[in-house]
């Protein structure tokens, strides 16, 4: 069947986004939790016979990018035992089959019409708890899948459009949140009913041979536009290594695991290895097959297909994953993996963040979609659980990890407290709506200063929470995701810096005080462990990371960082130290004395003594020598913004692009050629605090030798070398 | 007896007043930025014009002008409104700003899938212009920590100096103890007596502080424009002889007075597209329908409107502009899809699209002869025919039409100006059934219990296409169909409602804090309609436990005993299975009440229109017309003309001063005693 007319095409096109969109308002409308109806912590896709994603929403990416595992899944496995029908629809939470991690609950519905198979559409929802040792699902001590709760694999949940009630009933009894789980999960139910009512009338209307053409036509379409853009970018290796703990600090840091990924584009060819990556972990922060692809999936469309159109499953049709089993992204069965979403899933994020914002900087026309990385989930989110004044258990995430920064691009600052890039669509709650949830009262949440990673853009900021129990006399337990508080992780680009690591802390409330109040002695903060509890008048605290920044921030425009002084979002202090701007008091208003913070006083800049400092800066960079001038035009083809491939004399080599100065051969290592200024990570944390392991780690800020650019900043175990994060192909 | 409502848009303003005995006079005149009330007057003026009135005449003989108004609006959408401050609970500042995280729901369609054009709603509050004031109450109303007076009075200073204009007061829980958030204005009285100031606990009385605290700021950005506005036309009015009630639209339906509207402005902002939706309720139940889509194309919008067992159907959460806002308000899902809406081809898709980016007034179509080169959907309607002639000033240059959609659109696809023009048609109005499709269909209701209406100046041209494969029940033209919203004004009844949600109580214990919030509500709520012959009705909005989405359902007068909880539980069970599904409500979860409401309602009597002459209209001309590829001198009627009861069957035009009526081929039309128009889609006869 050739494809329909381009009219038709359009028609059913615009119909199946609206079908999807409009199943996840009725999930929403229908499902009870403030996961799922205030944070939007849910999607709706639809897929082709053969599982293939058409259409996904906008709510959160990496859940049903790659719905096709569990509808491939249940199509090998059920086929004839115990079948396939119309009116059936499956339920699983299964992350060694498709869902992210065990809170992840999927179902799907068979469309058929006529007979005949012709598309799924499906939902995904985070769910409060399914159960397991600990409330949430969420066990920072797990030794494997059995110390979390147990999956259910695809089960056909409704059969002849009625639910089957003992199955249900298998699945609610694991639950502490049963009444939440049983709404949310006839919010799915209801929802695929509307989805699939709604395709069977398309196919009455135009044909079902029409419906399978135009769906398989938007996927060819979406699969030549993506090959397209790989076209049109330089070929070449990128790669880049992110950081995750697990335990207590260990002096030969086997608690430390590396997410590694080397990517290569050929042509339209692109291939992520994530092989090298380290072996799994006992349990909790792996993260299986599926959600290794769905993050992939789901980076790749948000990295690299700005403009484009979104059809996951064209992305799987032009990107090869390569990965070993029995690593921390492809774990091997029964290792624990109900924290993935928030440990290595971020890992995996940031890597393909990193690594296609550089392939796009190779390119003059697409290197305003290089965008440096979002907060990374991290520490400033966890579960709160225990049981009410009036008996009665609860356990639910505060969502407010939520609130990190955004990445800056090449021409916009990050957008402050805006989430992450994956989970596009998803919210933090109302204050209000989770105090009616938790027995919980807030003393704040609030925008951080000098959260954002700097640079010549800079990153969006992060957020402080402080909550207490109120309206319990239980200790209120507290599990964090443990991960971006020992180094930061979420990466700058182009010389922009990290965003600023997470904090989390269960105890005094002179401690938290004291360090909200400016306090600049550094507290040394113990890690989360599994048996953190709120008792009696003890605080809980998270700051949520901030954004990347983008290029070197001592080319930020001095006038923005004084609005962003005025704004409460860089403190007068941190204008000097990260942006090299100073600035002094004007007006006689009567602020405080501290000043550090916008209120009262207002400020200005002092424009000598900024061009002083940022001299100063500049020279310290390469060891006190006068920086080289800068050249008119860029001295060869754009490897990233800040290197060039330059032909001279001696062949290819690669150079500054600022001052031509050259960096290494074109086969060789520039980045061992670059003036390293190495720092503790803990003198970049958002609020005076230090937990133990972080001396392992240092900030690694890399300089053309010559003119004292600011080209790479890495974040990096001490013992660990310089990643060559930028290799062409010859 | 006489009624006058206005209706002021971005280009024009309308004016419609009935008579005693059903005599309607349509006025229209241009709108004056910034001097919105010239336009209103003007609009009014050649009514009494055409009436052979002066104005005074007209005005001194009108028992209620109802206005809807778009200047709360406009000072929104071009950020002209009052500098706000905000005051709220220390600690939560960044509350605005933090915005729930929410960097993409309702951004423009092209920005979804940029990430680098993420960002969250803009709202019109500096972030500077926040202040903390140092106080808590809890979820039950509890008083944690005292309003701390000498910090808010210096925080109140603070913004004053500063140069704030309108203060907006939104603390934490406000709606279940509004103690602080009074004793701030009071505060505020004291040391800036000018200073408008909103509370969250009044405009805005729901549980999130964020949506309430966006209602708030957005109140108060409003309010010295709109007050001032309102002042200003309504001396106008009674100087020249008004001496009737002066009522303004809301946009949770129906029609306030302008002392509460000055009060509240929040509730005026996008009250013209609630006029169509209170236009379509009267028209219906003139008819005898109670369940309506409300349908109106615009030039660059598509706004779809419900009308269910004869009321207006709520949107829980509206947003203007991006921003929530937490009052009650009359649901219009909305597409960008108008006549201004851009056809091209998509190389990429391989398939010819509309929108999302529209032509703006200027150049416009390239129909409009002004330079603009893009084709639109209004384009096409004019390549094909439909439209003649275009309004006011503007001459329509067909072949600027036929030039820019040969190049952008049929040369690319391969095929001829005509079929490229009927497909331009044929996806927008698949568009648009779309939208009805997901309002109606989508949500639970079956189209074929409704009536759908269509109206605005375009409106009339396209029903005919998208209401094709819906299976409504019938589709009607109204005869005011271009100013239909100006008629909504009048049509509306004059209602003021007031809702307070209520910290969660399980349905079994709810009789005494349902009747205790329901007898303070009732009185301030009757008061403001100043008494007299009211329908007072009273709702409660329930959910399973911890649910977050509400059904809210009427109760009957009188106390609330074990009789009322008992229907109440059975009903909201029903209510939830409609749309859910049979057998979908968990038995065993507990139903919670979260919120009362309570609304008065004071009936305007509309005189129904005069009854046509029965007679049999002649085209007036023929005109080349193309359907389906062919072009023929298809005939065109004139809409006054048409006679009670009479069926003309299409191909055909039917013309009135504003609008065109295209009647496809294989439809039929029958003019209503009214003069309304019934479109059959299936000419069966």
């Amino acid at each position: 069947m050739t494809a329909p007319d381009p009219i038709t095409l359009e028609i059913i096109r615009h119909r199946l986004a609206g079908i999807n969109d409009e199943a996840a308002i009725m999930l929403r409308q229908v499902s009870g939790s403030q996961i799922a109806v205030e944070a939007n912590d849910l999607n709706t896709a639809i897929t082709t016979a053969d599982g293939t994603v058409v259409a996904c929403g906008d709510y959160v990416l990496c859940q049903v990018a790659s719905l096709d595992l569990v509808t491939s899944d249940i199509i090998r496995n059920y086929s004839t035992d115990p079948g396939i029908r119309p009116g059936d629809q499956f339920m699983t939470n299964d992350p060694y089959v498709g869902t992210l991690h065990q809170p992840d609950v999927v179902v799907v519905a068979p469309v058929f019409h006529e007979g005949m198979l012709v598309a799924w559409c499906g939902s995904t929802v985070h769910q409060p708890d399914v159960g397991g040792p600990a409330t949430g699902g969420l066990a920072l001590d797990a030794g494997s899948i059995f110390d979390e709760p147990l999956p259910v694999p695809p089960v056909r949940i409704v059969e002849h459009d009625r639910i089957r009630r003992d199955i249900e009933r298998g699945y609610l009894i694991r639950s502490r949140t049963p009444r939440l789980n049983a709404l949310d999960l006839a919010g799915q139910i209801a929802a695929n009913r509307a989805a699939v009512a709604a395709i069977q009338n398309l196919c009455r209307r135009y044909g079902t041979e029409t419906v399978i053409a135009a769906m398989d036509h938007l996927v060819d379409a979406a699969e030549r536009q993506l090959r397209a853009r790989l076209r049109e970018l330089p070929d070449g290796r990128w790669r880049h290594v992110s950081y995750l703990e697990h335990g207590t600090p260990a002096p030969d840091n086997s608690d430390v695991y590396l997410v590694r990924l080397d990517a290569t584009k050929r042509g339209e060819e692109l291939v992520l290895d994530f092989s090298d990556s380290s072996p799994q972990a006992p349990g909790a922060i792996n993260a299986a097959y599926p959600a290794l692809v769905n993050f992939t999936v789901a980076s790749v469309l948000v990295y690299l297909c700005a403009d484009l159109l979104w059809v996951p499953g064209a992305v799987a049709r032009v990107v090869k994953i390569v990965s070993r089993e029995g690593t921390v992204v492809h774990a091997r069965w029964p290792a624990g993996v109900a924290m993935s979403t928030a440990t290595s899933c971020q890992a995996i994020r940031v890597s393909v963040n990193a690594c296609l914002s550089r392939m796009l900087e190779g390119s003059a026309e697409l290197a305003r979609l290089a965008m440096a990385s979002c907060q990374s989930s991290g520490a400033g989110g966890g579960v709160l659980s225990g049981v009410s004044r009036s008996g009665e258990p609860f356990g639910s995430m505060t969502l407010d990890e939520l609130t990190g920064g955004g990445g800056a691009t090449l021409l916009f600052d990050g957008v402050d407290s805006s989430g992450s890039t994956t989970s596009p669509g998803a919210s933090c709650a109302n204050v209000e709506v989770n105090e009616s949830y938790l027995p919980v009262l807030y003393l704040r949440r609030a925008e951080l200063a000098d959260s954002a990673g700097p640079g010549r853009q800079r990153g969006g900021v992060g957020c402080v929470i402080a909550l207490r129990p109120h309206g319990t006399d239980e200790p209120v337990r507290v599990v964090s995701f443990a991960q971006g508080l020992q180094h930061p992780a979420a990466v700058g680009l182009d010389g922009g810096d990290p965003g600023r690591q997470s904090m989390f802390y269960a105890g005094r409330i002179e401690v938290v005080d004291d360090m909200l109040a400016g306090g600049r002695v550094e507290h040394a903060l113990p890690l989360p462990d599994a048996a953190a509890r709120l008792t009696g008048g003890a605080v809980h605290l998270a700051v949520t990371q901030g954004g990347g920044g983008y290029g070197d921030p001592l080319e930020r425009d001095p006038a923005a960082v004084l609005t962003d002084v005025a704004d409460g979002l860089v403190s007068v202090v941190g204008a000097e130290r990260d942006y090299g701007v100073v600035l002094v008091r004007s007006g006689c208003d009567s602020g405080s004395a501290v000043g550090d913070v916008a209120g009262a006083t207002s400020w200005t800049v002092d424009r000598e003594a900024t061009a002083a400092r940022r001299r100063l800066i500049r020279s310290d960079r390469i060891g006190g020598r006068e920086p080289a001038a800068r050249v008119a035009h860029r001295p060869g083809r754009r490897l990233t913004n800040a290197l060039d491939l330059v032909d001279g004399p001696g062949g290819r080599h690669i150079a500054c692009a600022r001052c031509a100065a050259p960096l290494s051969p074109v086969d060789g290592n520039p980045y061992l050629a670059m003036a390293v200024v190495e720092g503790p990570v803990y003198e970049a944390a958002p609020l005076p605090a230090r937990y133990p392991g972080a001396e392992r780690f240092v900030i690694r800020r890399l300089h053309c030798p010559s003119c004292a650019s600011r080209i790479e900043v890495q974040v990096s175990l001490r013992s660990d070398p310089v990643v060559q994060a930028v290799a062409p192909i010859a | 007896m006489r009624l006058i409502g206005i209706d002021t848009g971005g280009t024009f303003t309308d004016a419609v007043v009935l008579d005693q005995g059903g005599r309607t006079t349509v006025g229209k005149a241009l709108s004056t930025p910034g001097r919105v009330d010239d336009g209103v007057l003007a609009a009014v003026g050649t009514v009494a014009d055409s009436l052979g009135l002066t104005l005074c005449d007209l005005l001194s003989g009108t028992d209620v002008l109802a206005h809807g108004t778009t200047v709360g609006l406009n000072a929104l959408l071009t950020r002209s409104g009052a500098r706000v401050g905000l005051l709220t609970t220390a600690g939560f500042e960044s509350t605005p700003a933090i915005a729930k995280a929410s960097k993409l729901h309702h951004l423009p369609e092209a920005d979804l899938r940029a990430p680098s054009r993420w960002r969250k709603p803009d709202l019109p509050l500096r972030r500077g212009d926040v202040a903390g004031v140092p106080e808590r109450i809890d979820l039950t109303g509890e008083i944690i920590v005292p309003l701390d007076e000498e910090a808010a009075r210096a925080a109140i200073a603070r913004l004053v100096a500063a140069g704030v204009e309108s203060i907006a007061v939104s603390l934490l829980w406000a709606p279940v103890n509004s103690r602080h958030e009074h004793r701030i204005r009071e505060l505020v009285r004291e040391i800036a007596p000018d200073v408008h100031v909103t509370l969250s606990s009044e405009v805005a009385a729901r549980i999130g502080e964020y949506e309430r605290t966006c209602t708030a700021v957005v109140d108060a950005y409003t309010a010295p424009l709109v007050a001032s506005y309102l002042r200003r036309l309504e001396t106008r009015l009674r100087d020249h002889g008004f001496v009737g009630d002066f009522v303004v639209m809301r946009m949770g339906g129906g029609v306030q007075p302008a002392p509460v509207a000055r009060r509240q402005p929040v509730q005026t902002l996008r009250s013209g597209p609630a006029g169509g939706v209170s236009a379509t309720r009267a028209l219906g139940a003139r008819l005898g329908h109670a369940n309506l889509i409300a349908t109106d194309v615009g030039g660059t919008s598509f706004d779809v409107g419900l009308v269910i067992d004869g009321a207006a159907y709520p949107a829980r959460l509206p947003t203007i502009d991006r921003i929530p806002l937490a009052v009650p308000a009359v649901d219009i899902p909305s597409i960008g899809t108008g006549g201004g809406s851009i056809a091209w081809y998509d190389p990429a898709l391989g398939t010819l699209r509309v929108g999302p980016q529209s032509a703006a007034a200027r150049p416009g179509p390239a129909c409009y002869g002004l330079g603009g080169t893009r084709p639109t959907l209004t384009d096409a309607v004019v390549v094909l025919g439909y439209v003649t002639r275009l309004g006011a000033t503007l001459t329509l240059d067909r072949d600027a039409a036929s030039r820019a959609i040969d190049e952008h659109v049929a040369r690319p696809l391969g095929v001829g100006v005509i079929e490229a023009a009927e497909g331009i048609v044929q996806v927008a109005c698949a568009q648009m059934r779309d939208l009805v499709r997901r309002t109606t269909i989508q949500r639970g209701h079956d189209p074929s219990d409704f009536v759908l209406v269509a109206y605005g100046g375009a409106g009339p041209q396209y029903v005919g296409r998208y209401a094709e494969d819906l299976g409504v029940s019938e589709v009607i033209i109204p005869a005011l169909a271009p100013e239909f919203s100006a008629y909504g004004a009048i049509s509306a009844d004059l209602r003021v409602a007031e809702e307070r949600d209520l910290r969660p109580v399980p349905l079994v214990d709810a009789g005494p804090p349902i009747g205790a919030a329901l007898a303070e509500l009732e009185p301030e709520v009757v008061a403001q309609l100043g008494g007299g012959q009211l329908t007072v009705r009273r709702s409660v909005g329930l959910r399973f436990y911890r649910q977050l989405q509400r059904i809210d359902l009427p109760i009957p007068a009188g106390p609330v005993d074990a009789d009322v909880i008992e229907d109440l539980l059975a009903r909201f069970h029903q209510g939830y299975e409609l749309v859910v599904g049979p057998g979908s409500a968990p038995p065993d979860t507990p139903v919670e009440v979260v919120a009362v409401g309570l609304e008065a309602v004071r009936p305007i009597v509309v005189p129904a229109p005069s009854p046509r002459p029965h007679r049999r209209a002649q085209p007036v001309r023929t005109t080349p017309t193309w359907f389906r590829g062919q072009a023929n001198d298809w005939p065109v009627y004139r809409w006054v003309a048409l006679g009670g009861g009479q069926r003309i069957t299409g191909p055909c035009l039917v013309e009135s001063d504003q609008t065109t009526v295209v009647v496809y081929p294989g439809q039929a039309l029958q003019a209503l005693p009214g003069g309304d128009l019934r479109l059959i889609l299936q000419e069966t006869a």
